[in-house]
């Protein structure tokens, strides 16, 4: 399936990214809550290369999301530095701007706006990055439609199945032509026939567009079909 | 075809989301600002007419007591005032407001037969009155709304007037008066011997001196000879007479309170949508969207129910301002007519008021933490 919106578009990943060399490397991660009381991360450090599609794992509470969190500039650590392309983020790299053009987010829940349509959902994410009203439109109408819901697009999210609801959530991700995919456990909410075609297209979209790829999950099926596969137990990496 | 997103079409759909709180916030709002155009506008439009008059009247100068606890001063200065080379007549009158019948208030005003003011009237049936006798005239809109011609009798704080003629004035505040001679109304005012002020003709501008710079040599002049008294330019005494002065103390008192209390529903509203919508925030902040975006979204928001409630509180202001200016109790003194700045100064303060109401929602939404809020239930 050919790809209207590729990583070469206007509004892709700022920089040179040549698969191979780290676009996001971790060091000494430490994320406390609670006034130090909970440690989520207790000194993490990964480095992840640009291209590589790699699964995050462990059990519930063990700093998955966190780490996720904290890769993806949702959040701040207590310790350590997080950096995209050499430059730290929060000091070099803006998280909002990071978070608009570098990275784009799925999450388990979905999280789509239930007062807007499937198309108006994936233009939300082009609104912060002044596209022109057009151009957002167009753009949301060809990832839909590569999304395999031209026939949904004018749906609210209460209208749409799951599955659909994920695959118009993996459109907004790719909105802004973002570097990096980060999946929180996208496939927590689907059955077994879902979790596979969601599985499915976010293969594509690695392969098409030499995206990152980080995908947290619990499902053992999953985390063994990326090529690399980190797990995490009490706030540190095992392997 | 796909409908496109524009930012403020998303904050409509925000809106629109609780149509009942939105409307009820609107209600709010359009009272604040109905209060502030009919209230405002009525105090303006008043003030106004009391200048339309004076200037129709050819005052240039009012003198008033000067000490705050008398609003009355001595007839006996007429002739001091008289007296003054520069000032060509001295009308020494009264003012009052006064319930004619249970439902009709008017202006009364006590002035001499042979005071110039009267020149400045038509008369359109019957003729002046005389000094001394209970008789009266009537404005064209007061006797039409009383249904009253010359020779009728109009009862007046206890004492029958005889109508011996119907005028036209120039302004409102003339056509749903009365007026009566002075020491009639001396009598029935009580103020035997007193006046509320005395309205002076100057003689013509000298040679080499503006019409400004004339009023207040003349008018220091005066002040210096009467110790007591105040004289006023007659564009100032307009603005501060005492009826004028409470007129914009009730309409900028209760049109505060209004605006107040669709302020705090703006405010009430923007709140409530914020803490609901934390993880709809949380979602943007995750796409994004800079704290920046949502106190925008928010403030579009809020600033959209002040421009709604602002359009909707003039159309009833004016509405209100137009009933008044038709019922018999308050046609004499109100007037229809508002100002294009009136309006687009309610406009403004609508708009003001929305963006004064979210600006803490919208503060407080943008310092979400993305996953603080993605994570709340």
């Amino acid at each position: 399936m050919s790809s209207p919106i590729g990583a070469g578009s206007p509004i892709s990943a700022r920089g040179p990214i040549s698969a191979g060399s780290p676009i996001l490397e971790a060091r000494g991660l430490v994320k406390s809550y609670d006034e130090g009381r909970v440690e989520a991360l207790r000194g993490v450090d990964v480095r992840i290369d640009a291209g590589e599609y790699v699964a995050i794992s462990g059990p519930s509470g063990s700093g998955k999301s966190t780490l996720l969190h904290l890769l993806g500039g949702l959040d701040t650590a207590s310790e350590g530095q997080v950096f995209y392309k050499g430059s730290e983020l929060g000091k070099a790299v803006d998280l909002d701007s990071y978070r608009s053009r570098q990275v784009g987010f799925i999450f388990q829940a979905f999280y789509l706006l239930p007062t807007l349509r499937a198309v108006e959902n994936v233009q939300v994410a082009m609104l912060a990055v002044h596209e022109k009203a057009n151009h957002r439109a167009e753009r949301a109408v060809a990832l839909l439609e590569e999304m395999g819901l031209e026939a949904r697009m004018n749906h609210f999210p209460n209208q749409l199945s799951a599955g659909e609801r994920q695959r118009v959530a993996i459109a907004r991700a790719l909105a802004n032509g973002p570097a990096i995919l980060l999946a929180d456990e996208p496939t927590g909410n689907l059955d077994s026939v879902n979790s596979a075609h969601i599985m499915e297209i976010l293969r594509g979209i690695r392969e098409q567009r030499g995206m990152t790829m980080i995908v947290v999950t619990h499902e053992n099926e999953i985390a063994h079909a990326a090529p690399r596969h980190i797990r995490i137990r009490d706030g540190k990496i095992e392997s | 075809m796909a409908s496109q997103l524009s930012f403020t079409g998303f904050a409509w759909r925000n809106l629109w989301r609780r149509r009942l709180r939105t409307l009820l916030t609107l209600v709010g709002i359009t009272m604040g600002i109905g209060a502030f155009v009919a209230l405002v506008g009525f105090s303006r439009a008043f003030e106004h007419e009391w200048l339309r008059m004076y200037t129709s009247s050819g005052i240039d100068i009012a003198v008033v007591q000067s000490n705050l606890l008398s609003s009355s001063i001595d007839e006996s200065l007429s002739a001091k005032i008289s007296a003054v080379p520069d000032v060509a007549e001295v009308a020494p009158m009264i003012f009052n407001l006064i319930d004619l019948t249970p439902e009709v208030n008017a202006l009364v005003y006590g002035w001499r037969a042979n005071s110039y003011e009267l020149d400045s009237l038509t008369i359109l049936s019957g003729r002046r009155f005389h000094d001394g006798a209970p008789e009266i005239l009537l404005g064209d809109l007061l006797a039409s709304s009383l249904g009253k011609k010359p020779g009728d009798i109009v009862p007046i704080l206890g004492t029958n007037f005889t109508v011996t003629g119907i005028y036209h004035g120039g302004t409102a505040l003339e056509a749903g008066a009365v007026i009566m001679p002075l020491d009639q109304m001396q009598i029935v005012a009580g103020m035997e011997g007193k006046v509320t002020a005395f309205h002076v003709k100057l003689r013509p501008l000298p040679a080499g001196e503006t019409q400004d710079e004339y009023v207040k040599r003349v008018s220091a002049a005066l002040e210096s000879m009467l110790p007591n008294a105040r004289a006023v330019p007659a564009a100032e005494r307009a603005a501060n007479n005492q009826l004028v002065g409470l007129a914009h103390s009730v309409a900028w008192g209760t049109s505060a309170i209004a605006l107040l209390i669709g302020i705090l529903g703006i405010a009430n509203t923007m709140a409530m949508s914020v803490f609901e919508r934390t993880r709809e925030i949380g979602i943007l902040r995750a796409l994004g969207w800079k704290g920046r975006h949502v106190i925008l979204l928010v403030l579009t928001e809020a600033t959209a129910l002040g421009f709604a409630g602002g359009l909707l509180g003039i159309g009833v202001g004016w509405g209100a301002l137009r009933l008044l200016s038709t019922l018999p109790q308050t046609a004499s003194i109100v007037s229809a007519s508002v100002s294009p700045l009136h309006l687009l100064e309610s406009l403004l303060i609508a708009i003001a008021s929305g963006l004064l109401a979210g600006a803490y929602p919208a503060w407080r939404g943008a310092r979400l933490s993305p996953v603080e809020a993605l994570r709340y239930e």
